[in-house]
């Protein structure tokens, strides 16, 4: 079993032992970063400092040195997003810390997602993001975006605003096994179940399943509303997105 | 010369005191009642109030006004608030239902969406403070002259009722202006541009708030969305604060402070800053909010949107509210704006609950005591 002191980086010990309470989250992180090469966990660092020139720059002498995108992509981008992540779930920071955070893990995507494309690995599945219909906020939605990006989907967004025919039309086009709905406003939130409602009338609500998420949503009302999945944040989004494209597969 | 009669002899009945008021049972106008809840003090009934939108589909179709044209029009826009005191017995009413006043005569681009969609800020204008210039006609503009003519005509209708305006504040005009993400990410990388854009934001917000006043709102809600779900609360303390006492003692009449989401973690800065009152959401315990606040300012609302309004039935609003109302809290309210598909049958429960929960609590008949009944 790893040890934290097996763990180069300084600043990846510190912010385990910190913020990390969950002993087996404790445990994986350790793991994770234990195999991790220290070029990968200074990456993760410089992620979770929010410094995106110095993700952008070390993404890119990685690649140079010959160093896998997806090395890159799983050791360094989406373990450090892992811990603020968790840092953001436990209330240690809060939406400012994580959009820096997210804009240093584009940066490092920005030199990965081209590679990945080209390679024709083959993706976990595909997801359609959309916010709701007359809701135009979409941090939530785009963290999540990105996360399932990292987590191996295929993801199309449909932005803000997103009408139920403007959900079926993309479902029909895609392909895909999950769509996810965002809404910031409780004035907004009922359209999600226009939506469910929409696939039942068109007949291919079986053929699809839907995570809901946003501030105000509750796992009580994604059930009312007909969701098979309700995800608090950018991580959950990403286990239960996996959980239900399984279901799907 | 006339014969004496003891007919006209006799004592004339005591004259009757003059008919006093009678003052017990629901004896308050709702204005009176709304504004001394809003300071704290005695009230015949705990108020049920609107602080936000009770609009529903149901009552465009009451009031024969939809939505998006009351947004605009000021004889809709009256005839729809005064649903919520005419068709649900609410003590306030509230005009301004969308979000939009301030920044769409600001020059923002505005979507004055549908009848069961509403507006929102399509796209953001502003990156440099110093090109920020509140226009000359800023109070005449479309969004305004509706507003403002919608309070005129509400207080010349319904004198005894609470209007309630709505502004938004330098901040959370700075979010459909600037744009949520550029803004809260501001807040760590550029603070001093953040701090400069909430400086020239203010004077548009406060020029609002005076002109809602004047046009005869009895408080005005100031909602800067600083909530947990966005910032920390040493956010709200480092930017936010020392402009929200100077906003609370410079407004120009009662202030209530909206902010979204759960923010027990700062409602001790709120009651610092100076505020009247606090309309907060359902995410915070009322008991909790109660004991932070010690009696420094109101606490209203509370009721769930989405779970409870929405989804529930009318028994379920009424048991919500009986259990905020058993907090002490100084009035009962959505906790924002309603969606659309709520039914008027379960808002009906705010002023039922307030109703029956006031009766069981007036020990002397007249005035509410959390502690008797």
């Amino acid at each position: 079993m790893a040890q934290l002191s097996d763990i180069v980086s300084e600043i990846i010990r510190e912010e385990i032992e910190e913020f990390l309470d969950d002993p087996e989250e404790m445990e994986r992180n350790i793991e994770l970063f234990a195999a991790a090469s220290p070029e990968m966990q200074d990456i993760a660092a410089a992620l979770i400092m929010g410094d995106n020139e110095a993700v952008d720059e070390m993404t890119r002498e990685a690649l140079d040195s010959g160093v896998g995108a997806l090395e890159i992509m799983d050791d360094g981008l989406i373990a450090g997003m892992g811990i603020v992540g968790v840092k953001f779930r436990e209330g240690f920071i809060f939406v400012p810390e994580v959009l820096v955070c997210a804009r240093a893990m584009k940066a490092g995507m920005a030199h990965i997602e081209p590679i990945l494309a080209a390679s024709g690995a083959e993706p976990v599945g595909t997801v359609i993001m959309g916010t709701v219909k007359g809701d135009l906020h979409d941090i939530g939605k785009n963290l999540c975006i990105m996360m399932l990006r990292g987590g191996g989907f295929t993801v199309v967004d449909l932005g803000v605003d997103t009408s139920p025919e403007e959900f079926i039309a993309a479902f029909k086009e895609n392909n895909a096994l999950v769509i996810g709905m965002s809404a910031l406003l409780t004035t907004t939130m009922p359209n999600m179940a226009k939506t469910v409602e929409a696939f039942k009338d068109e007949g291919l609500r079986e053929q699809v399943r839907f995570m809901v998420g946003g501030a105000p949503v509750t796992p009580e009302f994604g059930e009312d509303v007909g969701a098979d999945g309700y995800g608090k944040d950018a991580l959950a989004c990403v286990a239960l997105a996996k959980e239900l494209a399984a279901a799907m597969a | 010369m006339m014969a004496y009669t003891r007919d006209k002899a006799r004592k004339p009945e005591a004259a009757e005191p003059p008919r006093l008021a009678r003052l017990s049972g629901e004896w308050m106008t709702p204005r009176r009642r709304f504004l001394s809840a809003l300071y704290g003090g005695r009230v015949d009934k705990v108020p049920a109030m609107t602080l936000s939108s009770v609009v529903t589909l149901e009552a465009m179709d009451i009031a024969d006004a939809d939505f998006p044209e009351a947004h605009l029009d000021a004889e809709k826009m009256a005839r729809l608030a005064a649903t919520a005191h005419e068709n649900l017995g609410l003590d306030t009413v509230m005009p301004v239902f969308h979000s939009q006043l301030e920044a769409d005569a600001l020059d923002a681009d505005t979507w004055w969406g549908e009848r069961d969609n509403w507006p929102a800020t399509k796209s953001h204008v502003l990156t440099d403070p110093e090109d920020f210039k509140v226009p000359s006609d800023y109070l005449k503009r479309r969004s305004f002259q509706a507003a403002l003519g919608a309070i005129r005509l509400l207080r010349k209708r319904y004198p005894d009722v609470a209007i309630v305006g709505k502004v938004y504040g330098a901040w959370s005009v700075g979010f459909h202006m600037v744009g949520i993400e550029n803004w809260l990410m501001g807040t760590l990388t550029e603070p001093d541009k953040i701090r400069r854009f909430l400086e020239v934001l203010l004077p548009a917000s406060m020029m609002s708030a005076h002109a809602q006043f004047e046009a005869g709102a009895d408080a005005v809600m100031w909602c800067d969305h600083a909530n947990r779900e966005l910032v920390s609360p040493e956010t709200y303390r480092d930017f936010l604060l020392e402009m929200h006492q100077h906003i609370s003692a410079e407004m120009g009449g009662p202030g209530i402070l909206h902010c979204c989401g759960e923010t027990t973690d700062r409602i001790d800065y709120f009651a610092e800053a100076g505020w009247d009152c606090f309309h907060f959401e359902s995410q915070v315990d009322p008991h909790k909010a109660m004991s932070i606040t010690d009696g420094r300012m109101s606490l209203m609302g509370n009721i769930n949107n989405p779970t409870t309004l929405f989804s529930g039935t009318y028994q379920d609003t009424y048991d919500a509210c009986m259990a905020v109302l058993e907090a002490g809290v100084q009035g009962i309210a959505p906790e924002g704006s309603v969606p659309l598909g709520t039914k008027m049958e379960v808002l009906r429960a705010l002023a039922d609950s307030c109703r029956d929960y006031s009766n069981a609590h007036r020990p002397d008949g007249r005035f509410v005591s959390h502690n008797g009944g």
